[in-house]
């Protein structure tokens, strides 16, 4: 048996970067919530490698433009036909951003048209009920990026399983702070990323 | 009174004649039809449709030499047991190839029919209702699977033939799958599902937090056809395991899963000392071999090993109760699935769904018919052994006639030319 391993995605072009501590929050979650096996750090894993079949789970963020590169293109369309589940979230938090544009269109590229995920759709009780479907982040509340409340996520399933994961709701941000200061908030914002990782090591 | 010269021209003339009589008698047989023997009736079994009424109507036939350049079907067969019953003396003669077909079907969801061939010492073609379904060269045993099958399968050599019918295919009940939340977990459950299983699954994420299929249990063979322990979690099902494996439901328990007592008490082996996997360069393809591995050793002398690798056992089954036990030694077989190359995806999703079906009850419909799978061994058990072919009487000195003439008819003819020559006439 093997230790759940967070992986993030490092692709060629933008800053795949944008987030470095979201990775150690969310293991903490995990291991704070679950009684899943989690490696205590995560991997960076680049998008056009064979290493990326290790990680079923990936996840991907940045501010700036995204363009695949064919390698990275076609690891991915392999990835999802084997069963793994890419996790993309804009940084921007801003449709008429360049991440957004380009991201979703690369994405479309790879993977098919991206369709909105209902509010009952398995992600949203895979082990936290989220009635009202996606949690709001902060940064939507305080009307960055686009100044929308983003009510959906959306993706791509296959045999009704998720492949591709997309948000506009800027995770990246909320989840971006050192795990220790979870403990000054009244309610822990990183819930929804234990749905998520259980959702895709579950279904 | 006749001179001594005289008297050898008569005997001369004499001899001229025995010749001339010698050579119409032979004449005269060549133009006569076969003798048709009323007690014997020597038949081919290629023919024997076309005599069958006439043996059986005839009460004069006191004997049958079945002559086999084909196999008698399953109703000759039956007929010529009838013939032997009522006194007449049956036999066959001839080396027909041992010709045998069998058709089965896995015990899987989108099972393609298998279909085993022996005896095929020559090209033999696989054939059904609908056409050539395939071909099997000379050896002594081969497998072949075919999708659909419509009617009856033969097995055809020339004119010698087996045929068998498939199982009726029954839609497959659940697979209960019982593991942590992990990827092997997740990636069993992907495999079976796509390989057409209804999956229903327990996942324990979190202490008395399972993510569950709803209505999981009760755990019956009414319901389920095979339970896939993955993980120590599923000890508190063990009891329920049990009873269920006891009534004739399958159980594939991997890992932690052997380590539980009840559970172990069922299975055919005991897991070892995990062993990782090979470490991968970047290119790496991985297969079974790859896998990090719990070696099996075999726990139960009716236990049977049917997997092995370089350190040791992989796969090993048992019956228990009216059930089935397969213990798995593979770890993290997902990987198998993810870093497999272009076949790894469907080799781990054929491998867990042969691993199912391979404990699956048996809920297949059986054949209208039988067919008629191995007609030489069914032609022995009905008539007996071959006998060497039988000529009747008639027969036999109608073939000795000819050369009884030849010996005739050169005797005298040598006889009347020396008596010639030593006269001195030429």
């Amino acid at each position: 048996m093997s230790d759940f391993v967070f992986a993030t995605a490092q692709y060629e072009s933008g800053d795949w970067d944008s987030a470095p501590l979201v990775p150690a929050n969310i293991i903490d979650t995990i291991a704070r919530y679950t009684s899943i096996d989690v490696a205590p750090s995560g991997v960076i894993v680049p998008l056009s490698s064979p290493q990326l079949f290790r990680y079923p789970l990936v996840y991907l963020t940045g501010h700036l433009p995204v363009r695949f590169g064919p390698s990275e293109r076609a690891n991915l369309q392999r990835y999802a036909e084997r069963g793994g589940l890419l996790f993309v979230d804009d940084h921007n938090h801003d449709i008429d951003g360049v991440f957004h544009k380009t991201a979703t269109e690369e994405l479309t590229r790879t993977y098919g048209p991206i369709k909105p995920l209902g509010k009952s759709h398995s992600l949203y009780k895979s082990f936290f009920k989220f009635d009202d479907g996606p949690p709001t982040t902060s940064h939507e509340l305080n009307g960055w990026g686009d100044n929308l409340v983003h009510q959906t996520l959306s993706g791509v399933e296959r045999d009704g399983r998720l492949v591709l994961l997309y948000s506009s709701k800027d995770y990246s941000s909320e989840w971006n702070y050192h795990p220790e200061n979870k403990r000054f908030l009244s309610v822990d914002n990183t819930k929804f990323a234990v749905n998520i990782v259980v959702y895709a090591l579950t279904r | 009174m006749p001179s001594r010269a005289e008297r050898r021209r008569i005997g001369e003339w004499v001899l001229r004649a025995a010749l001339l009589v010698t050579l119409g008698v032979a004449l005269w047989r060549s133009m006569q039809p076969p003798i048709a023997s009323r007690a014997g009736r020597a038949i081919a079994a290629s023919a024997f449709e076309r005599d069958l009424a006439q043996l059986v109507a005839s009460s004069a036939v006191k004997s049958v030499d079945l002559s086999a350049d084909a196999l008698p079907s399953r109703a000759e067969r039956d007929a010529l047991t009838a013939l032997r019953r009522n006194e007449v003396a049956v036999r066959w003669n001839g080396t027909p190839p041992s010709l045998a077909v069998e058709a089965t079907r896995a015990r899987e969801p989108e099972a393609r029919a298998r279909l085993h061939v022996t005896g095929a010492v020559q090209p033999t073609a696989l054939v059904d209702s609908a056409g050539l379904l395939d071909s099997v060269r000379a050896g002594p045993g081969a497998t072949v699977e075919a999708a659909s099958i419509v009617g009856a399968v033969r097995a055809e050599q020339g004119k010698f033939a087996a045929s068998a019918y498939a199982p009726v295919q029954e839609p497959r009940r659940a697979v209960l799958v019982l593991g942590r939340a992990d990827w092997e977990t997740k990636f069993v459950m992907q495999a079976l599902s796509e390989a057409g299983w209804n999956v229903r699954a327990r996942i324990p994420a979190a202490p008395n937090v399972d993510v569950h299929d709803d209505l999981i249990l009760p755990l019956d063979t009414a319901r389920y056809d095979v339970v896939v322990a993955l993980d120590s979690s599923a000890a508190d099902m063990a009891t329920a395991i049990a009873r269920f494996v006891a009534e004739g439901g399958g159980l594939v328990a991997a890992g932690g899963a052997l380590e539980i007592d009840q559970l172990g008490r069922l299975a055919p082996a005991r897991a070892g000392d995990r062993r990782p996997g090979r470490i991968l360069l970047a290119d790496d393809s991985v297969t079974t071999r790859d896998l990090p591995l719990r070696p099996l050793s075999l726990a139960r002398s009716d236990a049977v090993s049917l997997q092995r690798e370089q350190p040791g056992i992989t796969l090993a089954a048992r019956r228990a109760g009216l059930g089935r036990v397969l213990a798995i030694g593979y770890d993290e077989s997902w990987r198998w699935r993810m870093l497999g190359g272009t076949s790894g995806l469907a080799a781990h999703r054929q491998w867990w769904s042969n691993a199912a079906g391979s404990v699956a009850p048996a809920r297949e419909a059986a054949p209208r018919s039988s067919g008629d799978a191995a007609p030489l061994a069914s032609l022995i058990s009905s008539l007996g052994p071959p006998s060497s072919p039988v000529k009747s009487s008639s027969e036999r000195s109608r073939d000795s006639l000819p050369i009884i003439l030849l010996i005739i008819a050169s005797a005298c003819l040598l006889a009347e030319i020396a008596s010639r020559r030593f006269r001195g006439a030429r």
